[in-house]
């Protein structure tokens, strides 16, 4: 186990290195952040001293240490649009990005299962049939379409939503919420469901044809015959059985549902890490894409990590094979 | 930082009474500082206009007109400018402006880490006279500095020092990155940097009010789409700037007001003036054809601006004849025609420098920096290749563009050019004097023009006091550039801004918005 342990850890950290090797290797080809940060009238002795001050003019293997050295002591360098650290504005945005994440996945995870669960029961009813077609919307349409549309309907004509931003938040510390505020509840609603809607229809068609493979067992049949309740029988037996590949999946979709929230975040202009990420390319902010890259990748090599970990405290094949290899 | 506990007054959807006369809008970019000298961008200037002055400031109508200097007239023959300061002027935080503050902010403004740096490059001294008058000398008589000054905005010297803040620090940011202490009509009451920023009416500003404004709040949206979205759903009640294409819709819709004028920025082809041969296309290799003034001459007249303008612009832009728009001080009258379309000429043109059958070549092009700039280098590749100049488009975000430039790796580039001073001696300076590294000269002449009678007017043009001999050298520049066709100006490009049908405010052409002139109804 441990040994196990030790290796996944070990290839995790080399995944992290190569990405940011990768990621380092392509900033050239963002641009040159010098023109952002000098105005019209600045002169080459500008250029040249502003470049060798960022370190500009170094290979960027050399920049990449750089880097490495600095974020191993917690410090991701200074933001080049914002002359600010970036872990604090890392720190300031990701609260808007974890609550859009979580409120989204909640939907998606709620609404996903419950209806589910209801096209897996009423097969063949009209309701189900329309739903079902209705989720390929969900699967097909891009995010920034759904979210330009329901910006369009909701608040565009109808009124009732904010077409942007956050609302109110209230702050904690450093965290800040929206989910204290009537503005920012409002504010919540068309995002995170422009966000989720791919995971919900993704998570409903999943716990259908889950749910359908498992009302065909036997013992749901014998449980039928002892004249246990339909409810009991659906949502206790069922339900219960079909749950296992939903979490695998809900799990994986987890960083999924964080790193898509660019789009999602750019369409709301939601003041997330994603948003901040959009406007860092732009300006070649190389410190803070840096350092929202290495943060993606260390979240995605995480839940991977748990993930395996998690299988093989699970899958007792996995240890017995490692056994067998001794 | 954001406060540690508070909650924001008033949401997006909550506007009360108490907050009638609440403005909000978006704009593209968030100014990336609140330091007046520590970036020249007129993102920043423009934002900051609101809360810092300088000594003169711009009207409505561009003109300089008196701020926290009452007056200035010239000292002695030429050798610089003294201006009378406004007495009783406080700064936000309640300390008094006074001539300490003037010199203090040049030798801030003017510092080696300053990018606001180059204004000062005349002037040789700073001396105060006494507490409400300055002295400002120049090394030649200067007879536009006080138009050159507009942007360059006073700071208290007490506030920077205490908040360690005495010089700017744009690679590391401190205190006035954040803050802002001006004598401006509106103070920053706060400040989330990308985010949002808030305004307040400074109660003890020294002019006369002609705004109704309680509360401003300014939102970078970087996405149109939601720009719009955000300006018809009232969300914001002004945008800038409204996409093009949607202009006529919104104006048509009858929900919102759409503002038009056109920018002080003209938009112009460049061409490879420096180097011997071509770099891109079939030709690439063969001598560069561009070097012959019949070939950039045939351009001229290749390209079909009104087309452009009808299509691509929706007739939003005006044609421009030469670097600077009619709106500039030292446009040229006498040299107001721009060169007809006419590709028969430009054939008869191209046939005579010793190119019949036309040629192919690069041009180089950015896709995110003017409004429509790919479909404008779209629309200029096929007209050239009507008369046989086949370019090979290359468009790109403007991130990698200027370093393609600066390494000369184009044979055409497109550039657009909005002279910082507003006077027409600005695009000389740096687009068209020989590139010289030592006296900053030609920092923006990637194309390498150069004519030696230009070089030799731009100092006389710089120092000449009287108005009327300063413009015919002006007027001689501008015809050496259309006779050579150093450039190809094409049009003066469109400001188009939104607003919601209760708010009345002015658009001035430097894209500065101005708060103080909203009146919200």
């Amino acid at each position: 186990m441990l040994t196990f342990v030790i290796r996944r850890v070990f290839q995790s950290a080399l995944v992290l290195l190569i990405v940011g090797l990768v990621a380092f290797s392509m900033f050239r080809f963002v641009g040159d952040p010098i023109d952002n940060m000098l105005g019209q009238e600045r002169t080459d002795a500008d250029i040249a001293r502003l470049r060798t001050e960022l370190g500009l003019d170094q290979p960027f293997p050399v920049q990449y240490m750089k880097f490495l050295s600095g974020a191993a002591e917690g410090n991701f360098g200074v933001s080049y649009r914002q002359g600010r650290p970036v872990g604090d504005i890392l720190l300031e945005r990701a609260p808007a990005t974890l609550e859009l994440a979580a409120v989204s996945g909640f939907l998606a995870i709620s609404i996903g299962i419950g209806l589910g669960v209801f096209t897996a029961i009423r097969k063949d009813g009209f309701l189900a049939n329309f739903i079902m077609s209705a989720s390929l919307i969900g699967v097909s349409l891009p995010t920034f379409l759904i979210g330009i549309l329901l910006i369009y309907l909701f608040a565009v004509v109808l009124g009732w939503l904010p077409s942007f931003g956050r609302g109110d938040v209230v702050h904690f510390g450093w965290w800040s919420t929206g989910l204290l505020t009537s503005s920012g509840l409002k504010a919540l609603i068309l995002p995170s469901i422009t966000l989720g809607l791919y995971q919900m229809t993704l998570i409903m068609r999943l716990v259908r044809s889950e749910m359908l493979e498992v009302l065909r067992q036997d013992y749901i049949r014998f449980a039928r015959a002892r004249g246990l309740k339909e409810k009991s029988v659906n949502f206790h037996h069922a339900l219960k059985n079909t749950l296992v590949p939903v979490i695998t999946v809900t799990g994986l979709q987890l960083g999924s549902i964080i790193a898509f929230a660019i789009i999602t975040e750019t369409v709301f202009q939601w003041p997330g890490v994603g948003l901040l990420f959009i406007n860092a390319i732009q300006f070649v902010d190389i410190p803070v894409m840096a350092a929202y890259l290495m943060l993606i990748s260390v979240m995605f090599v995480g839940i991977n990590l748990i993930v395996d970990l998690l299988y093989f405290a699970i899958d007792p094949r996995l240890r017995t094979e490692q056994k067998g290899a001794k | 930082m954001k406060r540690a506990i508070g909650i924001v007054a008033v949401g997006l959807s909550l506007a009360g009474p108490a907050f009638a006369n609440e403005f909000k809008w978006a704009g593209t970019t968030d100014p990336q500082t609140l330091d007046p000298h520590a970036v020249n961008t007129a993102s920043v200037l423009g934002f900051l206009n609101n809360v810092y002055e300088g000594l003169v400031r711009r009207g409505k109508d561009m003109s300089i007109e008196p701020a926290l200097a009452t007056r200035w007239e010239p000292i002695g023959n030429g050798e610089g400018w003294r201006f009378h300061l406004r007495e009783g002027v406080t700064f936000q935080d309640g300390s008094t402006f006074d001539a300490e503050d003037v010199l203090f902010s040049y030798q801030r403004a003017s510092d080696e880490v300053s990018d606001t740096r180059s204004w000062f490059a005349p002037v040789s001294d700073v001396k105060v006279v006494d507490a409400y008058t300055v002295d400002i000398l120049t090394n030649a008589p200067n007879p536009i500095f006080p138009d050159s000054i507009a942007n360059w905005m006073i700071m208290d010297k007490g506030w920077a020092e205490t908040n360690n803040a005495a010089l700017p620090d744009k690679e590391n940011g401190n205190y006035a990155t954040l803050n802002a202490n001006g004598t401006g009509a509106f103070k920053v009451t706060e400040r989330e940097p990308g985010l949002r920023t808030e305004l307040m009416p400074n109660d003890g500003w020294w002019g006369e009010v002609e705004h109704n404004i309680t509360r401003a709040e300014f939102t970078p949206v970087q996405n149109p789409a939601t720009a719009v979205a955000a300006l018809l759903s009232g969300n914001v009640n002004m945008i800038n700037p409204v996409p093009i294409q949607d202009a006529e819709r919104l104006a048509d819709s009858g929900d919102v007001k759409v503002i038009r004028g056109i920018e002080a920025r003209v938009i112009m082809l460049g061409m490879a003036q420096e180097a011997d041969v071509l770099k891109y296309g079939d030709d690439a290799g063969k001598p560069n054809p561009f070097l012959d003034a019949r070939v950039r001459a045939a351009v001229a007249h290749a390209v079909n601006v009104p087309a452009i303008l009808k299509v691509t612009m929706r007739g939003n832009a005006e044609p421009a004849s030469q670097l600077v728009s009619p709106a500039m001080r030292g446009y040229s009258d006498a040299n107001s025609a721009r060169p007809e379309f006419d590709p028969e000429k430009a054939k008869a043109l191209l046939a005579e420098a010793g190119y019949p059958d036309g040629f192919s070549f690069g041009l180089k092009c950015p896709n995110n920096r003017y409004l429509n700039d790919e479909a404008v280098c779209q629309a200029v590749t096929s007209m050239l290749s009507q008369v046989g100049m086949n370019a090979q488009l290359e468009a790109m975000p403007v991130q990698n563009y200027w370093p393609e430039l600066r390494e000369d790796n184009y044979d055409m580039y497109l550039l657009g050019w909005s002279p910082g001073t507003f006077d027409a001696e600005h695009p000389i300076r740096f687009l068209a004097s020989t590139p010289n590294k030592e006296k900053k000269l030609g920092s923006w002449n990637f194309a390498g023009y150069s004519n030696a009678r230009i070089d030799e007017l731009l100092p006389m043009i710089q120092s000449e006091i009287d108005p009327a001999k300063r413009q015919a050298m002006l007027d001689e520049a501008a015809k050496i550039m259309q006779d050579e066709t150093a450039y190809v100006p094409m049009y003066v490009q469109p400001l188009v801004w939104g607003t919601g049908k209760n708010i009345e405010l002015t658009q001035r052409p430097d894209n500065f918005f101005i708060l103080r002139w909203v009146t919200v109804q």
